[in-house]
């Protein structure tokens, strides 16, 4: 693991102006609709594809990295890529031109939203939104819980029942039991490095 | 409701996340628990921050606006962007410890919890706008039509708000 390195101001490809770096994150933030897949899917474009301003393998390294980084991973990402490109100067502009036009939309949406939030046909509109989100909620439960649940069956059957029984108590600990949420992660967490550390589980 | 108390239970809700959603079973516990938010409440920020463009993440945007207004939205913001900085001070660890089995571990053990007690959270939020055959056909619907991938998922809100006015 201990290749490579994320060195500073050395792109793959000549720096580029701070405008013109701007005008790429810009670009990413005001296409990604559909959630986070399609935003990686267009950082990936142009910062790999479209520009060389960072290479494929150190793409795919940074996302790894960022997966075990507190926060959204994508702003974790568009973070190291800034950073990669033009030090601390890149680190706000990557930012800012993810973020704005999302979080202005975001905002004009639930500036919108609050407006309009007491009148009688918006309470029968959420009667119906509230189930689909917790629907698509449930999906997003599934994909979370999918690649860990994937590594530990490649491990074998005793990897996998640890981890199912991780999960099924997990969700008891917080609500038959009401335990704070935040003790209960640091407990599985906690509890789950020091199996597969001392159990030795690999992937064949 | 004081606005450092909100900003630090969002800064640590977003430090024990990672990734975009992740941070909802601890926003959940603590803002209920303080009577500051209801469970309509996260229903509404997820469905609008499933609607907006960007990391889903950013949900919590909406849900800040809800509970302090422009204040809120800022606060969440800010709660959002800075831990992932964390990533450029890491960066030699994890080239040492990355790949480390109790690393690698305590990340699963975090995640499977965090999915564990997402639903737990997703129930309740259901409990809170009431459950008979009609919403959980709703949901059922939805998480069939968001499990194939095809159908966007503002047609698939715009549907069920629909259906709501239609049902109720």
């Amino acid at each position: 693991m201990a290749h490579g390195q994320l060195a500073e101001g050395q792109p793959a490809a000549g720096a580029p102006s701070a405008l013109v770096f701007l005008r790429a994150w810009i670009g990413i933030g005001v296409q990604s609709f559909g959630g986070g897949s399609t935003t990686l899917y267009l950082m990936r474009r142009e910062m790999v594809e479209r520009h060389g301003w960072i290479s494929d393998d150190e793409f795919s390294r940074t996302w790894g990295m960022v997966q075990i980084v507190p926060g959204i991973n994508l702003i974790g990402q568009s973070i190291v890529i800034g950073y990669h490109v033009l030090g601390a100067t890149g680190v706000v502009l990557a930012l800012a031109g993810l973020l704005l036009p999302s979080v202005t939309i975001t905002v004009l949406l639930t500036a919108a939203y609050a407006t309009v939030r007491e009148l009688p046909v918006v309470a029968a509109l959420l009667r119906g939104v509230v189930p689909a989100t917790v629907g698509l909620g449930l999906l997003l439960a599934l994909q979370m819980a999918r690649a860990p649940l994937l590594a530990s069956r490649a491990e074998g059957r005793t990897s996998l029942a640890f981890s199912v029984a991780l999960l099924t108590t997990s969700a008891a600990m917080t609500s038959f039991a009401g335990l704070p949420v935040l003790a209960v992660l640091w407990s599985a967490g906690a509890l789950c490095a020091l199996v597969v550390w001392h159990a030795g589980w690999r992937q064949p | 409701m004081s606005w450092l108390v909100l900003f630090w239970i969002l800064l640590k809700a977003s430090l024990f996340s990672t990734s975009g959603t992740g941070n909802l079973p601890i926003l959940h516990d603590e803002l209920l628990a303080r009577g500051w938010a209801t469970e309509s409440d996260f229903a509404e920020a997820l469905a609008i921050g499933q609607i907006s463009p960007g990391p889903t993440g950013l949900w919590v945007i909406s849900l800040g606006y809800l509970l302090d207004g422009p204040r809120g939205a800022l606060l969440a913001l800010v709660a959002v962007a800075l831990p992932p900085l964390t990533v450029l001070l890491v960066h030699g660890l994890y080239l040492r410890y990355g790949a480390h089995p109790a690393t690698q571990g305590f990340v699963r053990g975090l995640t499977l919890a965090v999915a564990g007690i997402f639903v737990v959270v997703l129930v309740q939020i259901m409990q809170g706008t009431g459950v008979d055959a009609r919403s959980l056909g709703i949901a059922a619907v939805a998480l069939a039509l968001g499990a194939t991938r095809r159908v966007p998922v503002p047609a698939i809100l715009a549907l069920a708000g629909l259906a709501g006015v239609v049902l109720y």
